[in-house]
C-alpha cells in the first residue's frame, strides 16, 4: 500500500520537474527566437521625400541619372547612403523615376543611348526606356520611385 | 513505439546507465542548503545562453560598444530581457557561488574524499569573479570605464610586479580599445573554456563521490 503511494509521489514529482523545465525552456526559448529574428522583420526604408535637383536637368525623352545622399540607420549605425534613380519625362510635366538596381540579382543597370535600353552588366539583363524587361533573366520591371515636383524641384520617395 | 526507439538508442548509446548514474544516484537525506550548487549551475547555464545571444549584436570596439548595447536594450525585440537576465544573472552567480562555498565550509563537505572537488570549486569561484570583472567593462559606459580604471589600478598595487600586471590587463599603460578587445576575448573565450573544463571535472567528482551527509552531533 505505502509502496504504491511512494511510486505515485515519485511519478508526480518527476512530471512536475519536467513541466517546470519545459516552462523555463519556453520562457527563454521564445524570447530568444524573437530576439534573433526581430531586426530582420524591421522595415528600414526611408519614408521621406528626397530632393534630387531641378526638373530642368531631365532631358526630354532620355532617362537621366539623379543621385542624392540620404541618411539611413542600420542597427546602431547611421550611414550616408547614395540613392540613384533614372528619371524620365516625355513632355516635361509628367515624370517617372526608376531604380537603377537590376531586379535580377541587384547589380546596377546603365542607360545605353545607342540601344535605347538599360543594360545590366552582370547577366545581360536588358530593360526598355520605361524599365520593362526586354531580355535576359530579370523577373520583373525596374522598381519605381514616387515622384513629386514642387517649384521645379524634383522629389523622390521609395515606393 | 517510444519504448522501441528508446530501446534501440539504449543498445547503442547506453544512455539509461548514464541517466541513472546522473539522476537516480543514491542521496543521503539533506536539506535545501544542498541545492545551492545546483542553483549556481542553473544560473551558469542562463549566463551561457543569454551571453551567446548578446554576442549576436554586441561589438567590442570603443566607437560601437556603447551604441550596440543601447541598441540591444532599446531596439531589439526582447533585447532588454536577454540583457537583463545576463546582467542580473551575473550578480546572482557571484552571490550563489559564495553561498555554495560557505555551505561547503560550514557543513564540512570539503573533507576526504572530496578535496579535489573543493579545489576545483575554488578555481571556479576565481573564474566567476573574472567573468564579473571582464564583463563589467563591456557596456563601455562611464561606470564600466572607471570601474576598470580603478580595478586595474588596484592590481597595480601588487609589490614588484604591479605595473607589469596592469599593463598585461590593459594591453598597455592606458585603458584603450586594446583593453576592451582583450576583456571581451577573455569574457567569451578564455574564461568560458576554463569554466567548462573545470565545471566538467567538478560535476564528475560530485557524481563519482556522491554528496556528503549532513554532519550529526552525536558522533562521539
Amino acid at each position: 500500500m505505502s509502496e504504491s503511494k511512494e511510486v505515485q509521489r515519485r511519478g508526480f514529482l518527476g512530471l512536475v520537474t519536467w513541466a517546470v523545465g519545459v516552462l523555463i525552456g519556453a520562457g527563454i526559448g521564445i524570447p530568444a527566437i524573437a530576439y534573433i529574428v526581430g531586426p530582420a522583420l524591421k522595415d528600414e526604408g526611408t519614408q521621406e521625400w528626397i530632393p534630387v535637383g531641378t526638373t530642368s536637368k531631365v532631358e526630354l525623352g532620355t532617362p537621366t541619372l539623379f543621385k542624392a545622399n540620404i541618411e539611413r540607420t542600420t542597427g546602431w549605425i547611421v550611414n550616408q547612403e547614395e540613392v540613384s534613380a533614372y528619371v524620365l519625362t516625355e513632355d516635361g510635366r509628367n515624370f517617372i523615376a526608376m531604380s537603377n538596381i537590376c531586379t535580377h540579382l541587384g547589380c546596377r543597370v546603365r542607360w545605353i543611348a545607342e540601344q535605347q535600353s538599360f543594360f545590366c552588366p552582370c547577366h545581360n539583363g536588358v530593360f526598355d526606356k520605361e524599365g520593362n524587361v526586354v531580355s535576359g533573366p530579370p523577373p520583373k520591371p525596374l522598381d519605381r520611385f514616387d515622384v513629386k515636383v514642387e517649384d521645379d524641384q524634383l522629389f523622390l520617395k521609395e515606393a | 513505439m517510444t519504448t522501441r526507439v528508446s530501446d534501440w538508442l539504449d543498445q547503442r548509446l547506453g544512455w539509461r546507465a548514464v541517466w541513472s548514474a546522473l539522476f537516480l544516484r543514491k542521496m543521503p537525506k539533506t536539506n535545501w542548503l544542498y541545492t545551492l550548487g545546483s542553483a549556481t549551475l542553473f544560473v551558469a547555464i542562463n549566463q551561457i545562453v543569454t551571453g551567446i545571444l548578446l554576442t549576436i549584436y554586441y561589438v567590442p570596439s570603443p566607437d560601437q560598444a556603447y551604441d550596440s548595447v543601447q541598441y540591444i536594450t532599446t531596439q531589439v525585440t526582447a533585447g532588454w530581457l536577454i540583457r537583463g537576465l545576463h546582467h542580473w544573472g551575473a550578480s546572482a552567480m557571484v552571490v550563489l557561488t559564495v553561498l555554495h562555498m560557505l555551505r561547503v565550509i560550514v557543513l564540512g563537505s570539503y573533507k576526504y574524499p572530496r578535496e579535489v572537488t573543493w579545489f576545483t570549486g575554488i578555481a571556479l569561484l576565481l573564474i566567476v569573479i573574472g567573468f564579473g570583472f571582464t564583463g563589467y567593462l563591456l557596456p563601455w559606459d562611464q561606470k564600466a570605464y572607471w570601474a576598470t580604471t580603478v580595478g586595474t589600478r588596484i592590481a597595480e598595487v601588487t609589490p614588484l610586479v604591479g605595473n607589469w600586471i596592469l599593463r598585461i590587463m590593459r594591453g598597455g599603460q592606458e585603458l584603450s580599445a586594446v583593453t576592451l578587445a582583450r576583456f571581451f576575448g577573455a569574457h567569451v573565450w578564455f574564461l568560458p573554456a576554463t569554466l567548462l573544463a573545470l565545471l566538467g571535472l567538478h560535476l564528475f567528482l560530485i557524481v563519482r563521490n556522491g554528496i556528503s551527509e549532513v554532519p550529526t552531533r552525536e558522533e562521539e
